[in-house]
């Protein structure tokens, strides 16, 4: 269940940081006497009551420093999280959350502004940092990540008064590696507050639109698909119900390619007029939501994962069920020639015969809303290469590929890290995918690679360079799965192991596919390494 | 607190407990801390525990540790590197404390404080922030003096102006100047708070070298007068080749003042601390391994692993025998010239030093 309640001496920022996380994702019955976007009123009101102690109401709903930042949800409660671990501020949890939604509402990110940096929003694990110059990276980047940055709006003096804060809460910053090798604090307070306010100013025009303009309601009927890394896609529906201003819950049906069905109902609250926050629980398994509405209201993105281990989780795209005929998605895409298999077919509207094009035969098994299940016959001499699927009048271009054998496999991510894991900290995992390439072949039509999808393979770990072998990483860094799953070894000093060392590791994961005899290999790099003992909503 | 019964341990292995001290020959002793506020005075022949002394309000942080010769009294940052306590090693009273956050100036030491060679004086780096109603205002670093015999509410008699990132207070053997280690190897007239030069590290001046890599907190220049700290950098790139890295000891001579750089290896292990032996030649360096430097061939003399990982390393007065501390909650005694672990001492209820300094005294 969600957190409820305010847990005051949280044992360790690790659980103080769970807490702060579970904060966007607030009760119900907390949220029924909410204002909706428009009628900020109640915001206003505890917003003053808690914060313009400190941040004096220069003017009316003028708070200083608070009213010239904006920021995500997840941002303002990591600056309410601070305020009360650091700088004593005692609230309700109920008022937390109106002022998160008060000030996520006002002085909040446009969804143009907020696209860069929705891969760290998403907890999305093993993404590539924002590419942003040369010194962002050393100078902010090398503690925390640069859409963190990119997630905010100051102008310049409010960017300097934020590099104070940052050597003034921890006064080593420019003693660390990478820090005093340079005059950290020179360009942290000369060049940074004018670059950085001119790549991510106060003001803009996107956010004025977007601040004036109307919203659109997630209320309704959608079709869902999208996929869990290590198990696979997944099809269904939603239906999304009001509860109250920007308080919706959400019923959820979806059923696994693998013929698993899981229903669930999560609690929903959308703040900036896009951003919808969920929570449910899955499986017995608590989960966040983190999705995006567009801004005509038609689609639903982004990725959900588990509450308590933010690496595990999977993409979800949702759309309108009420559209025309369309079909969406069909997995698994890849289909081999001479042999026959099951497909579903996702999309709204869906009658009629079903084709894969020449040398392949369909037959409709079962229907259900949103989605067909068929079984397809591809002949052993069918043309390799992508197909279009039709499903009586309605077509979709290269929804297929038809091969006869993998020609490569890409193991991603391509560079992962896992964390040791044990007591207070959870393990951080990380799950790795073998994806399948048709390579260009002169006599066939496939002139660029495509795109196979997630293929079937054997997982094995190896060390990665001579001192993994000398520290047999292999033995003590951790274990992978059939599904491609790495679990870390246990935290901690361990005796076993040369200087007591912990259980990090530095190891090739490799992935083998046998192709009648002939072996297929593919491989990632996985660092193994040490706890984070601070685990913020926003890396 | 202080605990009577081992305080009286410490007094008859130094004095002679409840009796009229007898002038016994001089034995070395270990300081080291650990958390959350211990301060152990370790007898090192016998490789037992002398004193526990519990220091007052060290807020569960015990850092660097600065100490005269005599060591009578040891000065502990601690605290979260917001004040000093002067520790009496005899008795394990609290007889100094600078509390450096002052109203809403809140003040930290980053390792920076050591005393004057006689005892009178007590050298602070400063990191003031205020923190103002709603915002953090970052104020430049300053030096603060403090006189040893101000007791427990000591006010600095005098501050000046501070170069930003030092992280090591060294005074010089004189008692007329210290050096602060940063940026660069800087020396200050201690009255006056004058610049009397800067060397060293960004100006070593090192053609063919990268700008070394320097950090060590952990003040020691016993048993020899002569501070020491690995430091790395590139050596030979440019122009399409990497370079190789070098690991260099350098070493600096607190009564003349002389600094020198010695390469001795390409860097294939990482090396926190290092000590310089009262045996001509050698020197010692700790982190997964306890190296050995001949410090007159320049060259790596020999390398054994450890157990696990150390901070901090240090010797006897006679140089035979090598010292292991920090981390955790062992002290490691090895042979010097056969680098074999001789002993190894458990610290009561196996608290981690962690990065607090170790020290030896001769009493």
């Amino acid at each position: 269940m969600i957190q409820s309640g305010i847990e005051r001496k949280p044992r360790s920022r690790a659980a103080a940081a769970l807490v702060a996380a579970a904060f966007l994702y607030a009760p119900l019955q907390a949220l029924a006497a909410e204002p909706a976007l428009a009628d900020a009123s109640a915001g206003l009101a505890t917003t003053r009551t808690y914060c313009a102690g400190c941040h004096t109401e220069s003017s009316p709903a003028h708070f200083q420093r608070l009213s010239v930042i904006r920021k995500s949800p997840e941002g303002w409660v990591m600056t309410i999280f601070r305020m009360e671990h650091v700088h004593g501020l005692a609230l309700p949890e109920e008022a937390r959350d109106t002022i998160v939604k008060y000030l996520a509402d006002t002085q909040g990110l446009a969804p143009s502004e907020s696209a860069a940096g929705r891969f760290a929003l998403e907890r999305r694990p093993n993404v590539p940092d924002l590419q942003m110059g040369d010194d962002l990276p050393v100078m902010c980047g090398r503690c925390h990540s640069l859409a963190r940055v990119a997630l905010q709006r100051r102008d310049a003096d409010e960017w300097l008064k934020h590099m104070h804060m940052h050597v003034g809460q921890f006064p080593s910053l420019e003693y660390q590696a990478s820090s005093r090798d340079r005059y950290w604090w020179q360009t942290a307070t000369t060049v940074l507050p004018g670059k950085l306010g001119g790549l991510f100013p106060f003001d803009t025009p996107e956010w004025r639109d977007w601040k004036a303009g109307t919203h659109a309601q997630p209320t309704g009927e959608w079709l869902v698909r999208g996929r869990t890394p290590g198990r696979g896609d997944y099809f269904g529906t939603l239906r999304v119900a009001s509860q109250g201003p920007d308080a919706y819950s959400a019923q959820w049906s979806v059923q696994y390619a693998d013929g698993k069905a899981s229903r669930a109902t999560s609690k929903v609250r959308l703040y900036t007029g896009y951003e919808w926050r969920g929570t449910s629980e899955w499986e017995s398994t608590e989960v966040r939501e983190v999705f995006a509405l567009s801004a005509d209201g038609q689609r639903l993105s982004g990725r959900w994962f588990d509450a308590q281990r933010a690496e595990i989780g999977g993409d979800l795209t949702a759309e309108r069920a009420d559209g025309p005929a369309a079909i969406l998605a069909v997995s698994p895409r890849a289909l081999k020639a001479g042999t026959t298999q099951e497909v579903v077919i996702a999309g709204r509207g869906l009658k009629g015969a079903v084709s894969f094009g020449p040398g392949t035969k369909a037959t409709t098994l079962a229907t259900a809303p949103g989605m067909l299940r068929v079984s397809v016959s591809v002949d052993a001499k069918a043309a390799i290469g992508e197909r279009s699927v039709s499903v009586g009048k309605t077509a979709a271009a290269q929804m297929a590929v038809v091969y006869d054998q993998v020609d490569r496999l890409q193991v991603l991510p391509g560079n992962a890290i896992a964390r040791v894991g044990g007591g207070k900290i959870a393990p951080v995992t990380a799950q790795f995918e073998a994806f399948g390439f048709l390579e260009p072949r002169p006599d066939s039509a496939v002139r660029t690679p495509i795109a196979l999808g997630p293929m079937n393979v054997r997982w094995k770990l190896a060390p990665r360079n001579e001192e993994a072998v000398k520290a047999d990483d292999v033995k003590f860094a951790g274990s992978i799965d059939a599904s491609g799953q790495f679990m870390p070894g246990a935290a901690g000093p361990n005796p076993e192991r040369k200087y007591a060392s912990n259980n990090a590791g530095d190891l090739s994961v490799i992935a083998s596919l046998d192709q009648g005899g002939k072996e297929l290999k593919g491989d990632s790099h996985l660092i193994v390494t040490v706890q984070r003992w601070n685990t913020p909503p926003i890396y | 607190m202080n605990r009577p019964l081992i305080l009286c341990g410490l007094a008859l292995a130094l004095l002679g407990c409840g009796s009229a001290p007898t002038r016994a020959p001089l034995r070395d002793y270990i300081l080291t801390g650990a958390k959350p506020d211990h301060l152990f005075v370790i007898d090192a022949a016998s490789r037992s525990v002398a004193s526990d002394f519990r220091i007052p309000e060290a807020n569960g942080w015990v850092g660097s540790i600065a100490t005269t010769a005599d060591g009578k009294v040891a000065y502990v940052l601690v605290n979260r590197m917001e004040s000093i306590a002067g520790i009496d090693l005899t008795t394990g009273k609290q007889v100094f404390r600078a509390d450096l956050s002052q109203g809403n100036e809140r003040v930290k030491s980053f390792f920076g404080i050591n005393v004057t060679p006689d005892g009178k004086q007590l050298i602070v780096y400063e990191l003031p922030t205020l923190l103002e109603l709603n915002e953090y205002k970052v104020q430049e670093p300053r030096f603060a003096i403090f006189d040893t015999s101000a007791g427990l509410a000591a006010k600095p008699v005098r501050q000046f102006p501070a170069p930003r990132r030092v992280h090591m207070i060294l005074p010089k053997k004189d008692g007329l100047s210290f050096f602060a280690l940063g940026f660069q190897l800087y020396e200050f007239d201690l009255a006056s708070g004058k610049l009397l030069q800067e060397r060293g590290v960004r100006d070593w001046n090192r053609p063919d070298y990268s700008l070394p890599d320097v950090l060590a907190f952990w003040p020691v220049s016993e048993p020899t007068g002569v501070f020491s700290t690995p430091t790395y950098s590139m050596h030979g790139a440019g122009e399409g080749k990497p370079g190789v890295q070098r690991t260099s000891l350098m070493t600096l001579d607190l009564g003349s003042g002389a600094l020198s750089y010695q390469d001795f290896e390409d860097t294939v292990a990482l090396i926190f601390s290092t000590a310089i032996s009262p045996v001509k030649g050698q020197a010692f360096g700790v982190y997964t391994q306890l190296t050995k430097i001949d410090t007159v061939k320049g060259v790596l003399a020999d390398r054994v692993d450890l157990a696990h990982t150390f901070y901090t390393v240090n010797l006897s007065s006679d140089g035979k025998e090598v010292f292991l501390g920090g981390t955790t909650c062992d002290i490691a005694f090895y042979d010097p010239d056969t680098l074999k672990q001789r002993a190894n001492m458990k610290l009561p209820g196996c608290p981690d030093q962690s990065i607090s300094t170790m020290r030896v005294i001769r009493r």
